[in-house]
């Protein structure tokens, strides 16, 4: 029973709630033929596309801070790939260092202007968003004269980042998803620069007297966000041999809402990795799950939109738990800011 | 605020003229109309100009007053996106497709917009979720159930009405073939706001929530009454939109209005709200409309790039971010230098 409790308690447990609920709904409602959804690439590519982006954005939101600009940056990564190295037919190589080169300086002028002014970071992000697609677009016509730009990737580069796996249709990005996560969940949970993002999120000014470098964190964090969407962007360019300009607008929602039903506060201070890993499974399978159902897809958003609600609630449920169950244990003190460090 | 008005009618000064809140977002209307006053040329200035920005501004402007109203309070209202579709598809539904008379398929439309404001506010009040994660929430289930009935009823993802002349000429007509009527409803949403906001306490009880709510609740405003009929103004405000367009457009979309949700934020932002809470002014919400109108259409008077509109729009809003932030901490030094003095 203890262990029951303390697996709850845990800020992936709503998270994982979800992923069964949704699962058991499908089953249920929509008799889903689970056999072929699990076998299904569809619903895994979509998860890795949006899960490379969401997990950076889920340590900068636990840091306390939101980037929405990475809706940007999507399109903004592939159109820079393709521009460099299909328009001006550049080596492969100079086109990926220019989509993250991209990534980096939109990061790094998300992270200064987010630590040097005290201009809140969601209009900071949206002003960059807009100008991005603005500059995006703009110069894809002034430099190719279209929208749309074709590209054609040597072998090695579709093989890193652009390849089928096994000759199916799961797409390579899903093994850079799965490193992301492993590489994201070990420094968030065993190093010290994890614990130092968790105290930027609880209390900024109290982070900041502890001597933690919160001014380089929190732009490196952009940073990180910023590179990981061009990055995303750039593999897609590799896989479908040319770049679109889309809006990416929807991108963003997806994103957030995948951290935030994987147990991530949007105020700061609590989630994890693990946690937005499943979390985006979980928005995934509902998204492109739902062709596997007798379900009419057009309902997908309706779900969504109450799986959001109930996941935040039941992410709040589990937190006060925790949270009130730790006092009893020792004194009667009253613990107010979430202090958790999760393993 | 009411202390601004106060001072400001004992006499002017252009020190606290400097300070009003307005004043950077007007220097923005200013600089950014004479820009493309000066490459648009006479057409710009025309009445083919004045139109086709006014009708922007108003459609964008109607959401951005209670969208603005509700970030003075502190909260925000992503859902704006999906009840414009939403309640088009109401109005159309009911009286296109059932042929009811007009007035039930506006009530209908303008309802939806109420009750979607109604779970909103209730949820924000009840949990302690974030307006913003609520909204995105309530965004999405909006716009699945509008997909979903108007594919299960309809068949398809728009349906058409077409409006007899008398709501025709209330809602969507075009005065002189060019301005649209609803620039008209968005100066009468403009007079009543700016009643509720400066004029009654509504007003100063939304800026203390926004300010501090515990203080305010302590202080004895009903804090959940006031969001919760924030949050409906501003679902009534997006599913008046939403009707204007069907009686305008005579056809309702399931998809469209995504574009709301940042524009309208954007628009209060140059207007000089703190997206904290608790400052801002509805003349500053105007001129942001305005402004972002202007620059949203001036685009191709200039016969520029369209896409370059979006990049001068994303380096306004941190012009005025950023200058916002310079005025505010220049009002609240001159306010101590008094009071010590």
């Amino acid at each position: 029973m203890d262990m029951i409790a303390s697996l709850l308690r845990k800020p992936a447990s709503a998270a994982v709630l979800s992923l069964i609920g949704v699962i058991a709904f499908y089953v249920l409602v929509g008799g889903v033929d689970l056999g072929k959804m699990m076998g299904a690439a569809s619903w895994v590519n979509y998860a890795a596309r949006i899960g490379i982006v969401a997990i950076p954005i889920g340590l900068l939101m636990i840091s306390g801070e939101i980037d929405i600009s990475i809706g940007a940056m999507i399109p903004a990564g592939a159109m820079t790939t393709a521009i460099i190295s299909g328009h001006y037919e550049l080596p492969m190589i100079f086109g990926i260092l220019g989509a993250l080169a991209i990534g980096v300086i939109v990061g790094t002028v998300n992270g200064v202007l987010a630590v040097r002014t005290t201009v809140p970071t969601l209009i900071i992000t949206l002003a960059t968003l807009v100008a991005m697609q603005g500059i995006v677009l703009a110069g894809s016509k002034l430099l190719t004269g279209s929208a749309s730009v074709p590209l054609n990737a040597p072998d090695w580069a579709k093989t890193l980042f652009g390849h089928l796996l096994f000759g199916g249709s799961h797409q390579v990005i899903i093994v850079w998803w799965v490193i992301f996560a492993a590489v994201f969940w070990f420094i968030m949970h065993k190093t010290k620069y994890g614990n130092w993002i968790f105290a930027m999120g609880g209390d900024k000014d109290s982070a900041r007297n502890a001597g933690i470098p919160v001014d380089r964190l929190t732009v490196l964090l952009y940073i990180l966000t910023a590179t990981s969407a061009a990055f995303v962007g750039m593999c897609h360019a590799t896989l479908f041999n040319s770049a679109q300009v889309s809006g990416g607008m929807n991108d963003i929602f997806n994103i957030i809402v995948s951290v935030v039903v994987g147990g991530v506060l949007l105020t700061g201070g609590y989630g994890s990795v693990a946690g937005v890993f499943v979390g985006t499974l979980t928005f995934a399978i509902v998204n492109k799950g739902i062709d596997f159902t007798a379900i009419d897809r057009n309902w997908s958003n309706l779900i969504i939109g109450l799986m959001l609600l109930f996941a935040v609630a039941l992410n709040e449920f589990f937190r006060r738990a925790a949270l009130s169950y730790a006092p009893k244990r020792k004194t009667a003190e009253t613990v107010l800011k979430p202090r958790v460090k999760e393993a | 605020m009411s202390t601004q008005t106060q001072t400001r009618g004992k006499g002017f000064s252009p020190g606290q003229l400097v300070r009003r809140p307005e004043t950077g977002s007007l220097i923005g209307f200013v600089v950014v109309y004479v820009f493309f006053a000066v490459l648009g040329g006479p057409v710009f200035l025309g009445a083919p100009g004045w139109s086709s920005w006014l009708n922007i501004a108003a459609e964008v402007g109607i959401i951005a007053l209670p969208v603005g109203l509700l970030m003075i309070a502190g909260e925000f209202d992503i859902s704006v996106g999906s009840v414009v579709p939403a309640s088009a598809m109401m109005t159309a539904m009911l009286s296109g497709h059932y042929d009811l008379p007009a007035f039930v398929g506006i009530a209908g439309g303008l309802g939806v917009g109420l009750l979607v404001g109604l779970v909103n506010g209730l949820l924000v009040t009840r949990t302690t979720i974030p307006s913003l994660i609520v909204t995105i929430g309530v965004m999405f289930a909006v716009m699945g159930l509008t997909l979903g009935f108007a594919v299960l009823i309809r068949g398809s993802t728009s349906v058409s009405y077409v409006p007899d002349p008398l709501t025709k000429a209330l809602l969507g007509q075009f005065i002189n073939g060019m301005f649209n009527v609803s620039i008209l409803w968005w100066m009468g949403f403009v007079a009543v706001f700016f009643f509720f906001l400066h004029v009654s306490p509504l007003g100063n009880w939304t800026y203390a929530i926004g300010g501090d709510r515990e203080s305010a609740r302590n202080a004895g405003i009903p804090t959940s009454q006031v969001t919760i009929g924030l949050f409906m103004a501003s679902g009534f405000a997006a599913a008046f939109v939403g009707v204007a367009q069907v009686m305008t457009y005579q056809t309702a979309q399931v998809a469209g209005g995504q574009a709301f949700i940042f524009n309208s934020i954007m628009c209060v932002v140059i207007g000089g709200v703190v997206l904290t809470g608790g400052a801002g002014s509805i003349l500053g919400i105007v001129l942001g409309t305005m402004t972002f109108a202007v620059v949203n259409q001036g685009i191709f008077f200039a016969s520029l790039d369209p896409n370059i509109g979006s990049i001068i729009i994303g380096a306004l809003l941190l012009t005025a971010v950023l200058s916002n932030d310079t005025f505010r901490a220049l009002a609240t030094s001159a306010a101590t230098k008094k009071k010590a003095g």
